[in-house]
C-alpha cells in the first residue's frame, strides 16, 4: 500500500500534500516533554502561500537564490515552502556557519534576500555587512526577538502576503506554474572535508526522482523523529519524502532525544552513525549494570539471534558475498544452515519475545526500522541492531547526488554493504590507476564483481553542477558519470560496498596505499577512544592522533577530570597502547604496513564545525593543519613505539 | 489405552511443583493493584471475555469430548482445561498480536478471581456423565469406592496456587526492580522446566505418543483453536474494536496450564491422574504452537488498525486531549472508522 505523492516539483508537492493530507499534522515542535505543537499540511501550505506572496512583493524573482540560515524548526520548513512556492531556490546552512563561510556563501550565491534564525546570527551578519554589498533584505524567523530597523519579522511578511491574497493576488500560483523540472530548488554549499565550500545545484527533477525511488514504505500513521540538521541533504531528502507520505515529523535535539524517543515513539528515524553508536553504548551499559540473571538472559538471546539471523541471511541470499563462491559449496552449506535455522527458531522465538523486545523498547518504542547515512556505520554496531531486531538500513550518497545512490531494503539486508542501487541508477567501478571500467566489464570474471575501484554514478539524482564553477563541474561529471571520490565494489549479490574515500588514502613512504577508515573505525570501537585519525602520508609507518574517552576511562575506574590531564597520564597511554595492539594486529586481518606504530593523545575534543562536519565526519585537512606540529614531533621521536 | 509406567517420576513432580510455583510467582510479580482497577475500565470487554472464557470454552470442551467419544478420564481433563482461567502467557501473546494488553491483563486478573467460584460450578455441570463412567470402570476393576469430582480439593488447590501470586504481588508492591527480575527469572525457569518435562515425557514415553488415539490429539489441539475462533467472532458480534477482538480471542484460547497441573496433581488420584496429566501436557505443548501462528497472523492483519490506534493515542498525549486526527478520505477501513476506542479520548469520535 504505497501512497506517496509523486509531484513534478517541490511546490507541487507542498500543494498536493495539503490537498491530500489536509488537517493531518505535518510537523510538530516540542514545547514541553509531553506537550507538542502540531502544524497541519493545510496550514503549512496556506501560510507558505502567504509568505511566498509577501516575498514576491518584496522583490524575490523566480529562480533567485534566497538565503536560509537556521537550524531545524518549523519556520525553516515554512520558509522553504514559501521559497519553493515563489519559484525560487534556497541556500540553506545552520547556525554553526562560520563568518568566513557566511561571507563566501552570500556573495558567491548572489543572495539578496535571506532568512535568519535568531538575533545572535543577525548580529553577526550585521557585523559583516560591509563585506556583503548585495544583501538587501533580512527576514527574522524567531518571533520573540526584538527586530531592529531594516529587518522584517516573519509574521509581517506573512501578513503582507495575506492581505495581498485577499485582494486577489495570484502571483504565487503563476510562479508555481512556471517552475521547470530543471530549475534549482536548492543550492547547498557543502562544508566538505576538503577545500572551500562548493555550491551544489540540485533541481526539482533531482529531488522528485529521489522521492520516487526511496525503497521505504511510510504512511500517515508513522512518526519520524528528526535530529540531523535539516540543511543537510540527507535530512532534507528524508523530510521531503515524509511530506510525500503524509508522515508527521517531530523535531528533536541531542539534549532531549532520550525523552523524545520515549514520548513520540517514532516508527522510523534517520541518523548519522554517531547516534547509533551512542545508543549502542547506552544499551550495552544498561545491560552491563543489570542483574546477572538478566545479563545471562540477554547474552543467550543475543547469541541465539546471531545464529538465527546468520542462517536466515544465508538462506535468503543476504550474506555478505565478497568473493565468488562455487554453487557446489553453497549447495552443501544450505542444508546445514537450514538445520540450524529450524533448530534455533523456537528457542529464538521465545528469547526474541521475552528478552529482546524490552531491549528494543528501550531503544525507542515502535521503531520499525532506521536509516543510517552520512558516514560509515561500524560493522559491530550494524550487526548489533540488526541482531536485536531493529533493522538498520544503511545508505550511501552525497550532496551531489541529492543524495541517495544505494540503500538497503528492509527485507534484504546485507550487513557490510549499503544495499543495492536505487532504481534508475547506474554505477561504474573504475580502476584508480588505469582509469578503466572494471565493473561492469564483460571481459572480467563475474563482470568485475568483487573488484575495488572508484565509484562513478549516473542517474536522475546527479546534480546539475557546481554553481559558477564549470571547471570543477567538468572535472566531476564526465559524460553524465559523476566521480564520487569514494572507493567501493559490487558484491556478488549486487550490493554496493564502500571501502573508504579515495582522497583520504594515506600513501606511506614505502609507496604502500592504506585506507584509514576501516582502521579508525575499528579503533573507535574501543571504549577508551572517542575519535581517532590516522596519519603517515609520506612517512615510514602509520601513526594515529587519538581523542581518549573520559567516559570510557571513568567507567573502567580511572577518574581523570579533563582530557588535558588524561593526555599526560602514563597509565592512559599504556591502556591505549594495549588497545591498539589488541585491535589492529596481523592476526585480526590487518596487513603489516597497516599496523599503528605510534600515537599521540590529544588534550582537546573534536568539535562540530571545527574538526568535524555536522555529520561528525572528520575534516582531515583541518585536523592535519591544526596538529601538524604534533604529527611532526611524533615522527621525529621514535621512543613511544607500539611494537 | 493403558499407562505401562507412571507418567511422572517423583523428581518430575517436584520439578513440576517448582515450575507451578515460579510461574505463578512471576505472574504475581507482574501484577499491581492498578490492574484490578483496569478491570473496571473495560466493563464491556471483561463481560464479553467472561462469557467466552467461562461460557464458550467449557462448552467446547464438553462438546469435543462427546463428539470425539473421548475416554472419560480424558474428557474430564479436557473439561477441566476448558474451565481454567487465563494465564500471563496470553498477555505476552496479546502484546505481539497487536492486541490490547491492558484488556488481556484485566481479563487474566478477573478470570483468576472468578475461577474460585466458576470452576467448581462448571465442572459439576459438565462432568457429571463422565464421572459415572469412571466409577463404573473402577467398580468393574474391583474398586469399592465411587469416583467423584473432588470439589473441595479443587478449590483448595486453586487457593494454594494463588498464594505465590499474592507473594509476587507483595514483592512487586515493595520493589519494582526485584519484581521485574523475579518475573523474568520465573519465566525463564518455567520455560526450562517445561522443556525438560516435555522432553523427558516424550523420550520416556515415545510409545505413548503413538498409542495415543488421534481423537485425543484433535481434542487437545481443537479446544484452543475453537477458543481463538469463537472469542474473535463473539467480540466481533458485540462490535468491539479489532485490538480488543485480538486480546479476547487469545485470552479465550490460552488457558492457565500450570493451574491444571496443580489441580490434577493435588486433587486427583490414579487411575485417572496419569491420563489427565497426559492431556494437560498435550494441550500445553500444542497451545504454544497454535497461538504462535495465530499471533503471527493477527500481527499481520492488525497492522493498520493498531498503528492508527497507536498514532492517534500519541497525538492525544502530545497535542492535547481534544486533538482530533483527521486521516485522509478512504484511509481508514470501515471497521475502525467510527470507533471511539481508536483514540484514547472520546473526542476522537469522528463522523
Amino acid at each position: 500500500m504505497d501512497n506517496r505523492i509523486l509531484a513534478n516539483n517541490m511546490a507541487d508537492l507542498y500543494r498536493e500534500a495539503a490537498r491530500r493530507y489536509k488537517s493531518l499534522p505535518a510537523f510538530a515542535t516540542r514545547k514541553k516533554e509531553q506537550e507538542w505543537d502540531p502544524i497541519s499540511y493545510e496550514v503549512l501550505y496556506e501560510r507558505g502561500l502567504n509568505l511566498a506572496t509577501g516575498l514576491i512583493e518584496m522583490g524575490v524573482d523566480a529562480r533567485e537564490h534566497v538565503g536560509l540560515f537556521a537550524d531545524n524548526r518549523f519556520e525553516w520548513i515554512l520558509a522553504d515552502c514559501a521559497v519553493q512556492l515563489c519559484g525560487a531556490a534556497d541556500v540553506p546552512r545552520g547556525r554553526d556557519i562560520t563568518d568566513g563561510e557566511l561571507v563566501y556563501i552570500i556573495n558567491h550565491a548572489e543572495i539578496r534576500v535571506t532568512f535568519v534564525e535568531n538575533e545572535a546570527l543577525l548580529k553577526r551578519i550585521d557585523g559583516l555587512r560591509p563585506e556583503l554589498p548585495e544583501l538587501q533584505e533580512i527576514i527574522l524567523l524567531e518571533s520573540t526577538a526584538d527586530t531592529p530597523e531594516g529587518v522584517h519579522k516573519l509574521e509581517d511578511v506573512i501578513k503582507l502576503g495575506q492581505s495581498l491574497r485577499k485582494q486577489g493576488d495570484t502571483s504565487a500560483e503563476e510562479r508555481i506554474a512556471g517552475i521547470q523540472p530543471d530549475d534549482l530548488f536548492t543550492l547547498i554549499y557543502t562544508s566538505g572535508t576538503t577545500g572551500k565550500p562548493k555550491g551544489v545545484m540540485l533541481t526539482h527533477a533531482n529531488m522528485m526522482s529521489q522521492v520516487k525511488v526511496i525503497p521505504i514504505e511510510l504512511n500517515c500513521t508513522d512518526r519520524v523523529l528528526s535530529i540531523l540538521p535539516i540543511w543537510h541533504i540527507f535530512e532534507r531528502v528524508f523530510e521531503v519524502f515524509t511530506i510525500s507520505c503524509g508522515v508527521c515529523t517531530y523535531y528533536s535535539n541531542i539534549r532531549s532525544l532520550a525523552d523524545d524517543l520515549k514520548n513520540v515513539e517514532p516508527t522510523f528515524m534517520g541518523s548519522a552513525p554517531r547516534l547509533w553508536e551512542s545508543l549502542y553504548h547506552k544499551i550495552r551499559k544498561r545491560v552491563g549494570e543489570s542483574h546477572w540473571m538478566r545479563q545471562l538472559l540477554f547474552h543467550t538471546a543475543y547469541f541465539l539471534s546471531r545464529q538465527y539471523m546468520n542462517s536466515l541471511y544465508f538462506l535468503s541470499g543476504s550474506d555478505l558475498k565478497l568473493k565468488s563462491v562455487s554453487k557446489l559449496k553453497r549447495t552443501l552449506l544450505l542444508p546445514l544452515h537450514a538445520l540450524r535455522w529450524i533448530l534455533v527458531l523456537p528457542v529464538y522465538g521465545f528469547f526474541n519475545v521475552a528478552v529482546l523486545e524490552p531491549v528494543r523498547l528501550s531503544a525507542g518504542g515502535s521503531l520499525k526500522a532506521t536509516i543510517s547515512g552520512g558516514g560509515a556505520l561500524p560493522v559491530e554496531i550494524d550487526r548489533f541492531f540488526n541482531y536485536i531486531g531493529i533493522p538498520v538500513l544503511e545508505g550511501y550518497g552525497m550532496t551531489e547526488t541529492s543524495p541517495v545512490i544505494a540503500v538497503r531494503e528492509e527485507d534484504d539486508i546485507v550487513i557490510g554493504t549499503v544495499g543495492p542501487l536505487v532504481d534508475h541508477t547506474e554505477v561504474r567501478i573504475v580502476d584508480l590507476e588505469s582509469g578503466k571500467t572494471i565493473y561492469p566489464n564483460p571481459e572480467l570474471p563475474d563482470k568485475g564483481r568483487g573488484l575495488r575501484g572508484e565509484i562513478h554514478v549516473k542517474g536522475p539524482q546527479v546534480m546539475k553542477g557546481y554553481f559558477k564553477d564549470d571547471e570543477l563541474t567538468a572535472k566531476t561529471i564526465q559524460g553524465g558519470w559523476l566521480r564520487t571520490g569514494d572507493l567501493g565494489m559490487i558484491t556478488f549479490n549486487d550490493c554496493l560496498k564502500i571501502l573508504g574515500r579515495s582522497k583520504s588514502t594515506v600513501v606511506l613512504l614505502s609507496g604502500e596505499n592504506l585506507e584509514p577508515e576501516p582502521i579508525e573505525m575499528r579503533l573507535t570501537q574501543s571504549v577508551y577512544i572517542d575519535h581517532c585519525i590516522l596519519v603517515g602520508q609520506d612517512k615510514k609507518h602509520v601513526g594515529a592522533l587519538i581523542v581518549p574517552s573520559l567516559e570510557g576511562f571513568k567507567y573502567n575506574g580511572m577518574q581523570v577530570p579533563t582530557l588535558e590531564e588524561l593526555a599526560k597520564n602514563e597509565n592512559a597511554h599504556k591502556v591505549i597502547r594495549a588497545e591498539i595492539k589488541k585491535m589492529i594486529s596481523v592476526t585480526n586481518g590487518f596487513k603489516s604496513f597497516e599496523l599503528v606504530k605510534d600515537f599521540r593523545l590529544l588534550s582537546e575534543d573534536f568539535t562540530v564545525g571545527d574538526e568535524l562536519t555536522s555529520l561528525f565526519k572528520m575534516k582531515r585537512h583541518i585536523i592535519h593543519d591544526k596538529y601538524s606540529g604534533l604529527i611532526e614531533e611524533m615522527y621525529q621521536q621514535e621512543s613511544a613505539e607500539v611494537t | 489405552m493403558e499407562f505401562p509406567t507412571q507418567l511422572l517420576y517423583p523428581i518430575d513432580q517436584v520439578l513440576l511443583a517448582l515450575m507451578i510455583f515460579s510461574i505463578m510467582f512471576g505472574m504475581g510479580s507482574s501484577l499491581t493493584v492498578d490492574d484490578f482497577k483496569t478491570v473496571a475500565r473495560y466493563p464491556r470487554g471483561i463481560l464479553i471475555g467472561f462469557l467466552s472464557q467461562f461460557g464458550l470454552m467449557p462448552l467446547f470442551a464438553f462438546g469435543l469430548a462427546i463428539v470425539l467419544e473421548l475416554p472419560p478420564a480424558y474428557a474430564i481433563a479436557l473439561i477441566l482445561i476448558g474451565c481454567l482461567p487465563g494465564g500471563t502467557t496470553s498477555n505476552m501473546f496479546a502484546y505481539f498480536a497487536r492486541g490490547s494488553v491492558a484488556l488481556s491483563i484485566a481479563m487474566t486478573t478477573a478470570s483468576t478471581v472468578m475461577a474460585l467460584m466458576m470452576m467448581p460450578l462448571l465442572l459439576e455441570l459438565y462432568t457429571a456423565g463422565f464421572t459415572e463412567a469412571v466409577s463404573e470402570e473402577m467398580i468393574a476393576a474391583g474398586a469399592d469406592a465411587e469416583f467423584v469430582i473432588p470439589t473441595g480439593n479443587i478449590i483448595a488447590s486453586l487457593v494454594l496456587v494463588l498464594v505465590p501470586v499474592a507473594m509476587g504481588m507483595f514483592l512487586r508492591a515493595k520493589s519494582r526492580v526485584w519484581a521485574k527480575t523475579a518475573e523474568d527469572t520465573a519465566g525463564f525457569m518455567g520455560i526450562i522446566v517445561i522443556i525438560y518435562l516435555i522432553g523427558t515425557a516424550f523420550a520416556r514415553h515415545s510409545g505413548l505418543m503413538l498409542q495415543t488415539p488421534g481423537s485425543i490429539y484433535i481434542a487437545a489441539i481443537c479446544v484452543g483453536l475453537l477458543g481463538f475462533l469463537f472469542g474473535y467472532w463473539m467480540s466481533w458480534l458485540f462490535r468491539l474494536s479489532p485490538i480488543f477482538q485480538r486480546a479476547i480471542s487469545l485470552e479465550t484460547g490460552i488457558q492457565n496450564g500450570p493451574i491444571a497441573f496443580a489441580i490434577i496433581l493435588l486433587s486427583f488420584a490414579e487411575p485417572v491422574q496419569s491420563q489427565m496429566l497426559w492431556l494437560a501436557i498435550l494441550y500445553s505443548t500444542f497451545i504454544v504452537i497454535t497461538s504462535s501462528f495465530i499471533t503471527l497472523y493477527y500481527r499481520r492483519v492488525g497492522k493498520l488498525d493498531y498503528e492508527v490506534y497507536k498514532n492517534t493515542s500519541i497525538h492525544n498525549r502530545l497535542f492535547g486531549e481534544d486533538y482530533v486526527t483527521g486521516y485522509p478520505e478512504g484511509f481508514l477501513p470501515k471497521r475502525i472508522k467510527n470507533d471511539p476506542s481508536q483514540g484514547s479520548t472520546p473526542s476522537q469520535k469522528r463522523d
